[in-house]
């Protein structure tokens, strides 16, 4: 079976490469026609009912249990509800040059792959050059609002907006008036999501002790990804006197909850509804996370795309447009509810101004 | 073991008609020996004369291509060295082959370690049975010490006792005492004479003729890859066993008639070196040598001639005043010295004198890089140095196919002939040779001494150092005598006899 | 026989030639050891390794993939030349990274901060970089000159000193611009008159080539003349063949050690230019990272011999092209990097093998050819 379907892609390379080198012969390489015959492909193929749909992860992938998984979520979705003919899923190697990136998005609009989601804004430079190159091909990137184009959707979320929430969570719960939060890697990103925690926090209690640090700095992306640094870095904070801990740190995120259970604490997660994702026997300290709907922004473009109507330029997925939110698994912040939902409307009507950089 | 059943006057090794081909060449030819059990039998040639290829084809390293070999009567065909530790011959390396970060213990038992119940090792076995073969050939060696610890001598003897730890009955020593100074070498002869008495038969490699006369039962003679003669060492002489090598009269080292004139080359006053932790090496030393003089320095190994040696290069920090000619060089780096005019024939040439994996050309260089032929300004003059290093071939009969094969695949003589050839290029003022010709084929030697007497007649100031009495005494115009970093004696080489030199050395008494 | 062998790290590090044929032999045996043990690794996982290598072969020799290649190569024989260097004199430069990616971001900083004429603008930055890369090193050099720190140690530790100097230093109050929109930070870009234009060299498509390909080609062929043709490159060699022997020729080690670790790390800064000057034109957070780590794995492919690099860096960065390919038939991409492990530990084991060979078979030519001449005088052929 896997023979076959090399078989069939082999032989889509190649033709692939040879419309290549035949265009060259033509002394011009025009992307529309390199473009063109794999979507007519897609829609001669018999069994193909809906487009072929590319994701291109950054490092990780899918099975990242966060940012990646959440966008292959949103792909899955898509499969089995908009019936897509083919989809394609690479991953970013490590250290790899943009070179490699704009590859990679090639080598999925040669295919005949369209839409394509960039997911990551490593993404950022190759998708505005592939896009122009394949002008036909509707291409989305997650996390970046500088690759514009007429055919370039751009996914970004408010993440300050919903760590506002949890921010005023925390501070609605620490007992002792001091608060944390465990960073991943000091990227602007990152700093969105401790802006937002610290202003939730602080408009709850303006005296209200607020720790922050981070597990690496780039370039060191580990911090996205190491537990144990993680823990570490929680257990401390524990014993400087904060009892509600926010984690913004991909994979470390668990060795955060650990050193919470440990110090019985609390701890709010993360990007999907962590009190259903964790280890089960860590489900409990958490208390709420910080939703960013990246499935869903996945599946609102690929329903778009497949409508013919998918928007160019950015789209921002804010509290507003349910694209980040707080959680209420488990029940925990249910006595608070109702001031967290006031605090949402606050700032979904424009009367609270949530900032997004910390300085 | 089986050798219970055998008559004691089979032979424990019969070689008969070994014959080993290399492409092109033949290193063994009709090979035919026979070793008597309990004997030291020594096998004796010059460098390269096939000894080593013939150990290594009864070692099993290497099989003949003609011949049979009999270990106790029984003809036996070895494909690999396991081979021949089953049945009973055991070989000890020129270069031990010990793991210094290791007891000996662990030494030992490396590769064939004794299993309780099959999986743990049994140290406790081991330990008791190094003991009692340690105990009864008198080797003194504790199995729980370091290797690292241990000085040459006591990691020989614990290379031997691996191989009798492996059932060895039968030893071979390959050129063993090539790294013992003297003192060791005595009590090697010692261990030797005992294990013998226990039954064991000894087969020893060498090139030195005292030592083989000393302790050998038999002597076989091989020369040009065949046995030319088997003789018993109480009715030859030293001279006699080495023209059997050698196949022709031999060179003496003496030289005739003094060159020495009045103009000081090097001057060397108070001069004194200090280990790291601050004991003397080289101890308020000081003498001068003129332009034709060679000065000797006598002394038992260790005693600092080596530090000595490398305070004149600049290569050890040393307090006291060098002079060269005029100039005061106390404080000038290595090259500086060199490029006035000192040539260094040095003690190890592979450590201290050759680039091994280097070819001839480039170890022509190699101490002369800021000198013409082989430079021009900051570049490398491959013509000029490839030039010269073919005259230096030609004239100092470097046998080798060229001058682009590696250092490493020239024998020692030839090695040691391209750094005499190298050092006294440029025209030297001043020479230090330390051990000109150890490990150096009768020929190779006597063609060295040549060079040596035709530089000094020609105003080269020597200084010479060798373990070597004659050759001290004969080529030395000066002879003084080094004691634990001090001149201890001056001594005249025109009337001194090796054995009371040898005494002076020792600090028995003074020569003079 | 001791003293007469090199060791096993000289014969790693190529300190030690094989000459003729056997130099090629053993990269073939290697090289097909390689698609060996990768066929086996594809069968286990279930693909077909002849169809899986025709893939990547074709997409390998398409001009895009050809110039991807030529690229990602320029950047590899940089950094394996910097390793290399120290390598030929037993010097062990584990940190070309730091010094690659700290000159990188200051020679970027710098870069984007000044406006000069055109060429003049381009010598600025990689001056700049190569005096940081070799900057960077010297720390290592004296403290293995004046304190005996190892420098292996000593490097590996200014990896990590640099990671965290250079993201203090990436960051808006300090050399660090924002990247509008975007969740990237980096330098700010370099002016057009800094950039080094890439070159259409290979026909068929519109990729092109790093214009600073030919600063590689000059760097390979000045370190050939150095090592080869010079006093200096030859005390570099005495020194890594045998210190002791080199020290009694007159060659002042440390200060060897010294020269040889600034040229190195100044090497090493020229890493990041071909990326820096003809890709992104700013250093920032997707910067790649780690190559010289790669720059160490190809000068051992390519045994520290300039012609032998080349060949490494084109293979490595062929396999790393290809790996795009692979997962878009579902093969895993991690697959390249098994292969290029296994290359180089073949080519490790495969010249030790050959090694062996030549010195049996040096010293029966050498008696071979005396005893063709002069009657056997013995040499040799037992010793």
């Amino acid at each position: 079976m896997l023979q076959n379907r090399l078989g069939k892609l082999a032989a889509t390379a190649l033709a692939g490469s040879m419309l290549m080198g035949a265009a060259a012969c033509g002394g011009s390489e025009e992307p529309a026609t390199t473009a063109s015959p794999g979507a007519g492909t897609g829609s001669a193929a018999p069994a193909a009912t809906g487009p072929k749909v590319g994701l291109a992860y950054d490092i990780g992938g899918r099975g990242d249990q966060s940012f990646n998984d959440a966008a292959a979520a949103g792909l899955d979705k898509a499969k089995t509800e908009l019936g897509l003919a083919d989809t394609k899923e690479l991953e970013a190697g490590n250290g790899e040059t943009e070179a490699a990136k704009e590859e990679r998005l090639r080598l999925l609009a040669q295919g005949g792959f369209n839409p394509i989601i960039a997911v990551g804004f490593a993404y950022s430079g190759p998708v505005k050059k592939v896009a122009t190159e394949f002008p036909d091909v509707k291409f989305a990137i997650v996390d970046d609002e500088a690759a514009q184009g007429p055919n370039i959707s751009n996914l970004v979320f408010a993440e300050h907006e919903g760590s506002f929430l949890v921010g005023a969570a925390a501070a609605l719960k620490s007992e002792k008036n001091h608060v944390a939060f465990v960073g991943g890697v000091r990227t602007p990103l990152i700093d969105k999501f401790q802006a937002g925690f610290t202003a939730g926090a602080k408009a709850v209690k303006a005296d209200i002790k607020v720790d922050a640090d981070y597990l690496s700095e780039p370039p060191d992306f580990s911090g996205f990804n190491d537990p144990a640094k993680g823990k570490t870095m929680a257990e401390g904070m524990l014993d400087g006197g904060a009892d509600v801990i926010y984690h913004a740190a991909g994979g470390s995120g668990g060795g955060v909850f650990e050193a919470v259970k440990a110090a019985n604490a609390k701890a709010i997660g993360v990007d999907s509804d962590q009190a259903k994702t964790a280890a089960p026997e860590l489900q409990s300290v958490i208390m709420t996370s910080m939703i960013k709907k990246v499935d869903v922004a996945v599946f609102e473009f690929l329903k778009a795309a497949a409508a013919g109507s998918a928007k160019a330029g950015p789209t921002v997925y804010d509290l507003k447009a349910g694209g980040v939110d707080y959680s209420t698994t488990g029940g925990q912040v249910d006595d608070i509810k109702s001031k967290l939902d006031e605090y949402k409307q606050k700032i979904a009507d424009g009367e609270i101004t949530v900032p997004s950089k910390t300085s | 073991m089986e050798e219970a059943v055998i008559s004691t006057s089979t032979p424990a090794v019969e070689l008969e008609g070994i014959t080993k081909r290399f492409p092109g060449v033949v290193a063994n030819r009709d090979i035919s020996m026979s070793v008597q059990q309990g004997h030291v039998h020594a096998i004796v040639g010059e460098n390269g004369a096939g000894k080593s290829t013939l150990m290594k084809i009864l070692y099993g390293m290497q099989r003949p291509d003609e011949g049979e070999i009999r270990v106790n009567g029984t003809a036996v065909g070895f494909r690999s060295p396991a081979d021949a530790i089953t049945a009973g011959i055991g070989m000890v390396h020129q270069h031990f082959m010990l793991a210094d970060n290791l007891t000996v213990l662990e030494n030992v038992i490396l590769g064939s370690e004794p299993r309780r119940a099959g999986v743990a090792i049994d140290f406790g076995a081991a330990r008791k049975r190094i003991r009692t073969i340690s105990d009864t050939y008198g080797l003194g060696i504790d199995p729980d010490a370091m290797v690292e610890d241990l000085g040459v001598g006591a990691r020989q003897r614990v290379e031997i006792l691996k191989v009798l730890y492996r059932g060895a009955r039968i030893l071979i020593l390959d050129e063993p005492t090539a790294v013992l100074v003297p003192q060791e070498v005595e009590e090697l002869f010692g261990n030797l004479r005992e294990l013998v008495r226990e039954g064991l038969t000894i087969i020893f490699i060498s090139h030195k003729l005292d030592e083989v006369l000393s302790v050998a039962d038999a002597i076989t003679v091989i020369r040009r890859g065949t046995t030319v003669a088997s003789v018993d060492p109480k009715d030859v002489t030293a001279r006699q066993l080495a023209e059997l090598m050698v196949g022709t009269e031999l060179p003496s080292p003496e030289t005739r008639e003094s060159t020495v004139t009045d103009v000081v080359a090097l001057s060397v006053r108070d001069l004194s070196v200090h280990s790291a932790d601050g004991r003397r090496l080289v101890d308020g030393v000081g003498f001068d040598i003129r332009k034709g003089e060679v000065l000797g320095i006598a002394g038992v190994e260790g005693n600092g001639q080596a530090e000595l040696v490398e305070a004149i290069m600049g290569m050890r920090a040393a307090d006291g005043e060098i002079r060269l000619g005029e100039e005061d060089i106390s404080a000038w780096p290595t090259l500086r010295r060199r490029e006035a005019g000192i040539g260094y024939i040095p003690e190890d040439r592979h450590r201290h004198g050759l680039l091994l994996e280097a070819p001839l050309w480039e170890n022509r260089i190699l101490g002369h890089q800021t000198r013409r032929p082989n430079v021009k300004g900051p570049w490398i003059d491959r013509t000029g140095a490839r030039e010269d290093t073919r005259r230096i071939v030609t004239e100092y009969d470097v046998r080798t196919p060229g001058i682009d094969v590696d250092a490493a695949a020239l024998s020692g003589g030839n090695q040691q002939k391209l750094i005499v050839g190298r050092e006294m290029s440029g025209d030297p003022v001043f020479l230090i040779a330390s051990h000109p010709t150890r490990g150096v084929d009768v020929g190779a030697q006597a063609a060295i001494w040549d060079h040596l007497r035709a530089a000094r007649a020609a105003g080269l100031a020597v200084l010479l150092i060798s373990a070597d009495l004659d050759e001290l005494i004969g080529l030395s115009d000066t002879l003084k005598v080094i004691l634990r970093g001090r001149i201890v004696a001056d001594v005249d080489p025109r009337d001194v006899t090796p054995e009371r030199l040898g005494s002076a050395m020792t600090g028995a008494g003074g020569a003079a | 026989m001791k003293a007469a062998e090199s060791s096993f790290a000289d014969r790693l590090l190529g300190r030690v030639r094989l000459s003729g044929l056997l130099s090629l032999a053993a990269p073939v045996v290697a090289i097909l050891f390689a698609a060996l043990i990768t066929s086996i690794v594809l069968l286990a996982t279930g693909a077909p390794p002849l169809d899986t290598l025709v893939i990547m072969g074709e997409y390998g020799v398409q001009p895009r993939s050809i110039v991807l290649t030529l690229n990602s190569a320029t950047t590899f024989y940089l950094a394996a030349i910097a390793v290399a260097i120290g390598f030929r004199m037993n010097l062990f430069n584990i940190g070309v990274d730091g010094q690659y990616r700290l000159a990188a971001l200051i020679s970027a900083a710098v870069g984007g901060a000044v406006v000069l004429p055109g060429p003049l603008h381009t010598v600025l930055v990689i001056l700049v970089a190569m005096l940081v890369g070799a900057g960077w090193a010297s720390i290592a050099a004296l403290l293995k000159v004046k304190r005996g720190v190892s420098e292996v140690i000593s490097t590996i530790m200014l990896n990590a000193i640099a990671t965290a100097l250079g993201s203090w230093l990436l960051n808006k109050e300090r050399l660090a611009v924002e990247v509008a929109g975007s969740n990237n930070i980096g330098t700010k870009p370099i002016a057009e008159s800094g950039r080094v234009p890439g070159l259409a060299l290979i026909p068929g498509t519109e990729a092109k080539v790093f214009g600073l390909l030919f600063l590689a080609i000059a760097v390979g062929v000045g370190y050939h003349v150095l090592l080869n043709r010079t006093r200096f490159g030859f005390d570099l060699r005495a020194t890594g063949q045998s210190e002791t022997a080199a020290v009694a020729s007159g060659v002042n080690v440390k200060k060897m050690i010294v020269i040889a670790m600034l040229l190195s790390g100044a090497a090493a800064g020229l890493i990041g230019m071909p990326q820096l000057l003809g890709a992104s034109y700013s250093y920032s957070l997707d910067f790649p990272t780690g190559l010289g780590f790669t720059g160490i794995a190809i000068a051992l492919l390519g045994r520290n011999h300039p012609v032998g690099i080349a060949f490494g860096a084109l293979l490595w960065a062929f396999l790393d092209t290809s790996s795009s390919i692979l997962q878009l038939h579902e093969i895993a991409p991690e697959l390249v990097a098994i292969m290029q492990g296994t290359i180089v530990l073949s080519v490790i084991v495969a010249y030790e093998l050959v090694h062996r060979y030549q010195v049996v078979a040096g010293q029966r030519r050498v008696s071979k050819e005396l005893a063709s001449g002069t009657p056997p005088q013995g040499e040799g052929a037992s010793a």
